[in-house]
């Protein structure tokens, strides 16, 4: 395996020295190209409160493609379905290399805050957003205390 | 001053930017790899990363976008405030790498010879420090063969050296009698032949003057018959008839008389017995040198690889690797690394790269770079300075390089050391490697570029025969080396042991070596007419072992006198020199004698391969032949000479007579000695010096013998010269006196034998003359001798030829020679332990005689080395003497290699040596004591081990004080035999002496430096390094040898270099420290500096899986052995992890494990383990079979509450932790 490239060295250094409030990414052990990523729900949102479990990958050609991010707790989000997938342009055509972890990161987090039921991916979830949104809401901060607050 | 750091970032490699490309958007970026990886080779477009605007891609690629000057300037700028240093890239262009084909800056790499980036770079320097310290292994086990081979060489060379001395007195002695013989038969047929003339000519006298007469008489007869017997004259008839009667008888006698011619007529006549032209054949060519057994030799010198080379190794190294390494084991015409220094490039690619390397010094060096050469020349240049004048023929290679060579003093040293067998030079005296050490050590910590040279012990080995440093080496070079070399020690310590052994070893050999010129050219201008210095060289060849020896008698321990009494005394000859021309000769070849080896050297290294042994023994017998036959008398001082040296004792025969004769005839002894002694007087004062020595050397052993006779002395003034003549006798157990008396004067003889000693004598002279009428029988008989007392013979023939040499006077036929009367008593001599025993006392003897009589020269030279000889037996295995004694000579080498080793095999020197100190008179105890103790240190450990079963000792309670444990764990054996005990839920370290004394503490609780949470394992390495592994804080900790903290690693965790739980720990012989990550169910091995090298093992049952590893041993054979503690087993494996064995599974039985838990391995491979569960030890054979156990539960002594850890100390000790008792206990 050849070895770690330089920029994603410096994005971990930087992660760990600088973290991002709400948000933390630990490479795994024995893996420096895989994250452990924990996301606080953004205040004001049916999230609040909850802690998201993620995982990263930065693949090979990172960052000229984009990383693979995926949600480990449940989620009740329109634009996150039910392996965790994640709907978001940035990790596909829109991806760029000045994009970074943290960029990314947080662009997921802005996500909860702001779901995009236009752009659905868990099609049941947005078009209950869309028809009614408070029930949407109501379930989203249900399934956050169910699965993002017990631990 | 963050922000500007930003804008010049780029922002796709999040480094700063290295030939910024503006796009048409004006966002900019690396060229590459930023840029380039962003292409879009499809659409021939760039996306921008920041805007995501498109562009088209220029004609060009993406170097058609211009150059974002302005940025640029910037970072200059930046980098010039900042006291950056320039980007070691900058200017670069990106290639594919050749290995992983990865784009980025490459660089040529030594080890597979491509251009690759910098991570397949370092992987495959990894790999190469990898082999690297696999191959150390393999020559750390290979090197013994070399050690091996090193005492094999000095043993034949004393051999050769005993061998060819005997040879050399045997032919003298032939010599001697031959022509001793031939001058006894010649004189005897001469005397013959003239007696014989004489009677004869008296026999034909007496007849002539008969004859005479009576032709006279019958004359007359005739005269008066004619002229009287007429008729004139009156005639009475009685007258004529008698008359006529007269002339009847006369005719008759004239008719009758006949001459016997046949009687005189006799013709002598020479007749040999032999066919002449037969005889002078027989006589030229009387005896051959027959070398037999080359075998014995030559296997042993035959150069051979070294090691077997393991493919494995050598599987990632390149063919033309292999090659090129090849050649340079086997013939030195190929240079080893292909010529180039050490860590200099090969000869550059086509395509040149030369960037890479900061080294200044580099360039410099390409450009004067020759391939090959150079090692040869600088080889050849040693010679040269040696005067061997062999080695003509190739220094006109030198000279055409001097010049060069001057420019490059420093940077030779490495072909200083360079072994002239294999090439191999030591590392540590490349100036590349001693930078890097010395960066190293002086913290820089820079980034390994190049493995750090692991010690490689090749050196020692090849060191004796490489080419004696060159007095005239330069100077400059001298110091440069040692300044660097002083540096490197201060600053590396842990280099230090491996080198500085052989280091004084070689200093003092130089400084001896520079000392011998001076005698040899003294010798030379000395005028010894006859001898060419080329043969006084060849003899001193023979004298290589004296020479070197009073350099030890001096070390004997008797007092502060010696040194300086000593030193007059190995002077003596040359001093004396006035006495004999034959003493100044000898002294050169005692003084001289070093130069021999120095030319000896200088031989082996010409052959360029070792000689065969063969050839040169056949080449040294010819020498010797030589002047033994052609030389007079000097040829005859050198024979005298050489026989001392080769190590033959003169043995006269003990007679049983003497003791009585003696004992009755004290009273006329005493007499003699009286009047000897003032003859001997002025010699006496002449040379007080070694009298003086003679006295401190055993005086003090002797007094009380000495004092007894003395009693009847009441001239204090001659009791010197009495002293050592009674010492000899005592000594000796009233050995034969007359050899030393015979050789010097022979007036002294007839004193002493005056009365009934000369009957005896002569009558035992006569029988053995009769008994050989024949010289040609005598000595057919004493080769019969020689057959059965093969030691003798040289020995006593010895004596035969020194004493005719000094003789003057010709021999009488009657009382005959005195070797002849040796070789009687010979001849009735009987067991070789007499023979020994009266050998070495002739040792003793020789050396005395020698002061006593003022004897020539070179007997007291040959006394003097015996002397020393003796005393290296009774002394030679204490290693301090070696040590000191620093004298270089093969023969204290071999002495100093203990006697055992000699007494193992059947070689001649050896078993006289041996003999020699057992049967020597005065310390008898001593040498018997000497081998008895190595009898003991080599017992089997296997006999050893079982008998172990009793405890010696315990140490400690529970408690924290000093002293006492709370549950101990680990333990390992320090410097000095030290108990290192892991005090574990006291958190500190304990350390103890071999007796259990409490020596220091160190540590306390805690998660700082030097701070422990229940450590567990602990390991000390070969520097004295504690090294603790801190179970609770997850991190290994290394203590320097005073218990100060120096450094940490390791944190919790499963990754490379984190642990969970690190339990035992151990380093090999390396360095590498092994632990037992308990927890994460593997070894991992690290460097000693905390670098992670390797792991192996994994959760499992299986053979190479591990649960819960506990203890850890490292065998010095490099076996890994792991207490695979729940699979109840013992796991083995090699340095890189492989399993090798396993034994044991759970039970109680002998060979089966209960939770094992300690484990330890001793020097011979025996394994011991703490049977945890089983409470008991238990040790194995190297190959893991069981050998014994012994231990139960229980809190008394030899009983066990849950063992920990386990070791074994260096004399076979085992100490164990025995947990729940809190204490350790010693078997």
């Amino acid at each position: 395996m050849a070895a770690l490239p330089r920029r994603i060295i410096k994005e971990t250094q930087r992660l760990m020295q600088e973290p991002v409030p709400g948000i933390s990414a630990v490479p795994s052990e024995t893996n420096a190209r895989y994250f452990h990523v924990i996301v606080t729900g953004p205040e004001d949102s049916p999230f609040e409160g909850g802690l998201f479990k993620l995982e990263l990958f930065l693949p090979e050609d990172y960052p000229m493609s984009a990383p693979k991010v995926r949600f480990i707790t449940k989620i009740y989000h329109p634009n996150i379905d039910r392996l965790g997938r994640i709907c978001l342009d940035i990790l596909k055509d829109k991806w760029s290399p000045a994009l970074q972890i943290r960029t990314v990161l947080l662009s997921i987090q802005a996500l909860l805050s702001a779901p995009n039921p236009d752009d659905p991916l868990a099609n049941d979830v947005a078009e209950l957003w869309k028809v009614n949104e408070g029930e949407a809401i109501r379930n989203a901060k249900e399934w956050t205390r169910r699965y993002a607050m017990d631990n | 001053m963050e922000q500007f750091e930003s804008l010049l970032t780029c922002c796709v490699c999040l480094d700063r930017f290295r030939n910024p490309k503006l796009l048409p958007c004006q966002h900019s970026f690396c060229m590459e790899p930023c840029m380039d990886g962003l292409v879009d080779y499809v659409r021939r477009q760039v996306k921008c990363p920041e805007c995501r605007a498109e562009h088209r891609i220029p004609y060009q690629g993406v170097q058609g976008f211009p150059t974002n000057v302005t940025l640029q300037r910037f970072l200059e700028l930046h980098a010039q405030i900042a006291g950056e240093l320039p980007d070691p890239t900058a200017g670069q262009v990106m290639e594919r790498c050749n290995v992983c084909s990865e784009k980025s800056y490459c660089a040529p790499c030594a080890h597979c010879d491509k251009k690759v980036c910098e991570d397949c770079k370092s992987a495959h320097m990894e790999v190469l420090r990898r082999e690297i310290s696999r191959i150390n292994n393999q020559i750390r086990r290979g090197v013994n063969r070399l050690q091996d081979i090193l005492g094999i060489v000095e043993r034949n060379t004393t051999n050769l050296q005993t061998n060819c001395g005997a040879v050399a007195g045997e032919i003298d002695e032939i010599h001697k009698r031959l022509s001793k013989a031939l001058k006894d038969r010649t004189d005897f047929l001469r005397n013959e032949v003239d007696r014989y003339l004489a009677t004869e000519l008296r026999n034909l006298t007496h007849l002539k003057d008969n004859l005479e007469l009576e032709l006279s008489n019958i004359q007359s007869n005739c005269d008066l018959a004619d002229k009287y017997m007429t008729d004139d004259v009156e005639w009475e008839d009685t007258e004529l008839v008698d008359t006529k009667e007269i002339f009847l008888k006369t005719v008759e006698f004239l008719r009758n008389f006949d001459y016997e011619a046949g009687d005189y007529n006799r013709r002598m006549r020479f007749i040999m017995t032999h066919d002449p032209n037969q005889l002078v054949l027989h006589v030229a060519s009387y005896g051959e040198l027959n070398i037999s057994h080359p075998s014995a030799y030559g296997g042993n010198m035959q150069q051979t690889p070294g090691l077997t080379r393991s493919k494995s190794d050598h599987r990632l190294a390149t063919q033309f690797r292999q090659q090129e390494e090849s050649k340079g084991y086997t013939e030195n015409e190929e240079p080893i690394l292909g010529g180039r220094k050490f860590g200099e490039r090969r000869p550059p690619p086509p395509e040149k790269h030369t960037r890479d390397y900061g080294a200044d010094d580099y360039s410099g060096y390409e450009s004067e770079h020759r391939p090959s050469r150079r090692f040869r020349s600088r080889f050849v240049r040693s010679h040269q300075q040696d005067n061997d004048s062999d080695t003509e023929p190739t220094s006109r290679t030198v000279k055409a390089e001097q010049v060069q060579k001057e420019k490059e003093k420093v940077q030779d040293t490495e072909d200083a050391t360079r072994g002239p067998l294999s090439g191999i030079f030591r590392l540590s005296d490349c100036p590349r490697v001693m930078q890097r050490i010395l960066d190293v050590d002086s913290g820089k910590k820079k980034e390994k570029k190049e493995p750090p040279p692991p010690p490689k012990p090749v050196q020692p080995a090849p060191q004796p025969r490489r080419p004696p440093p060159p007095a005239q080496r330069q100077q400059s070079e001298d110091d440069e080396i040692t300044r660097l070399k002083r540096q490197n020690k201060g600053a590396a310590s842990s280099q230090e042991p491996d080198r500085t052994p052989s280091r004084p070893a070689e200093e003092e050999r130089t400084s001896v070596n520079r000392k011998p010129p001076t005698p040899a050219r003294e010798a030379s201008s000395d005028g010894e007419s006859d001898e060419s210095v080329g043969s006084l060289q060849r003899t001193q060849r023979k004298n290589t072992a004296p020479a070197p020896k009073p350099v030890t008698a001096a070390r004997r321990p008797s007092g502060s006198e010696v040194p300086t009494s000593h030193r007059p005394a190995a002077r003596a000859p040359s001093t004396e020199s006035s006495a004999s021309t034959e003493s100044s000769g000898s002294a050169v070849k005692h003084t001289g004698a070093i130069l021999t080896i120095e030319e000896l050297k200088a031989k082996y290294s010409n052959v360029g391969t070792p000689p065969k042994p063969g050839v040169r023994f056949f080449f040294t017998g010819n020498d010797r032949t030589a002047p033994a036959t052609t030389n007079g008398t000097v040829s005859g001082a050198q024979r005298v000479q050489s026989r001392f040296v080769g190590s033959q004792r003169p043995a006269p025969a003990p007679a049983p007579a003497e003791p009585a004769h003696e004992d009755s005839d004290t009273s006329s002894e005493e007499e003699t000695d009286s009047s000897e002694e003032s003859e001997e007087e002025p010699a006496t004062q002449r040379k007080p010096e070694s009298q003086a020595m003679t006295r401190t050397d055993i005086g003090p052993l002797l007094a009380r013998s000495t004092n007894a006779r003395n009693d009847a002395n009441d001239n204090k003034t001659k009791e010197t010269p009495s002293q050592s003549r009674y010492r000899t006798r005592q000594s000796s157990q009233a050995e034969e006196e007359s050899t030393p008396r015979y050789g010097s004067s022979s007036s002294s003889y007839n004193n002493r034998y005056g009365k009934p000693k000369e009957e005896l004598e002569t009558q035992s002279s006569l029988d053995d003359d009769s008994k050989y009428p024949t010289a040609r029988s005598r000595y057919l008989a004493l080769k019969e001798r020689r057959n059965r007392l093969a030691r003798s013979k040289s020995s006593h023939t010895g004596f035969g030829v020194g004493d005719d040499d000094d003789q003057d006077d010709p021999v009488s036929p009657t009382t005959a020679s005195p070797s002849a009367y040796l070789a009687a008593r010979y001849g009735s001599g009987t067991g070789g332990t007499e023979l020994s025993r009266s050998r070495s006392s002739h040792a003793l003897k020789s050396r005395e005689s020698s002061p006593e009589r003022a004897a020539p020269g070179e007997k007291d030279g040959a006394a003097l080395s015996s002397w020393a000889r003796y005393l290296k037996n009774k002394y030679g295995s204490r290693g301090k003497d070696r040590d000191t004694s620093g004298s270089t000579s093969s023969t204290s080498r071999r002495l100093s290699l203990g006697l055992p080793l000699r007494s193992a095999n059947e070689l001649a020197s050896s078993d006289d040596d041996s003999k020699n100190a057992a049967g020597s008179p005065i310390s008898p105890t001593a040498a018997t004591a000497a081998v008895a103790g190595f009898a003991a240190a080599g017992s089997s450990p296997r006999s050893q081990y079982l008998q172990k079963r009793r405890l010696q000792f315990s140490v400690g309670s529970r408690g924290s004080e000093p002293g006492c444990f709370t549950w101990p764990r680990g333990i390992a054996v320090g410097p000095d035999n030290t108990m290192v005990v892991a005090d574990s839920s006291n958190h500190r370290v304990q350390v103890f002496d071999s007796n259990g004394i409490f020596v220091k503490e160190f540590g306390q609780y805690g998660s700082g430096e030097g701070e422990f949470d229940c450590l567990a394992g602990v390991a000390v390495n070969r520097i004295g390094q504690y090294i603790i592994a801190d179970r609770y804080n997850h991190r290994i900790q290394v203590f320097d040898p005073a218990g100060r903290f120096l450094r940490a690693f390791g944190s919790q965790g499963t990754g490379d270099g984190k642990f969970n739980y690190p339990w035992g720990i151990t380093t090999d012989a390396l360095g590498f420290i092994y632990v037992c990550d308990k927890e994460n169910h593997r070894v991992q091995v690290f460097q000693s500096d905390g670098t992670f090298v390797g792991k192996f093992g994994s959760f499992g049952s299986k053979l190479g899986q591990l649960e819960h590893p506990h203890y850890i041993a490292v065998s010095s054979t490099n076996r890994v052995l792991v207490s695979d503690s729940n699979n109840h087993r013992i796991q083995v494996f090699d340095v890189n992890g492989r399993v090798l064995s396993s034994f044991g599974e759970e039970g109680s039985e002998d060979g089966q494990f209960k939770f094992p838990r300690g484990v330890a391995v001793d020097d011979q491979g025996y394994i011991v383990v703490a049977d945890s569960g089983n409470n008991r030890i238990q040790i194995f054979h190297p190959d893991g079979t069981f050998l014994r156990a012994f231990g139960s539960w229980g809190s008394g002594d030899g009983e066990f509450k849950g063992l920990e850890g386990i070791a074994v100390m260096s004399g076979g000790n085992i100490i164990v932790c025995d947990r729940e008792n809190h204490r350790v206990q010693v078997f």
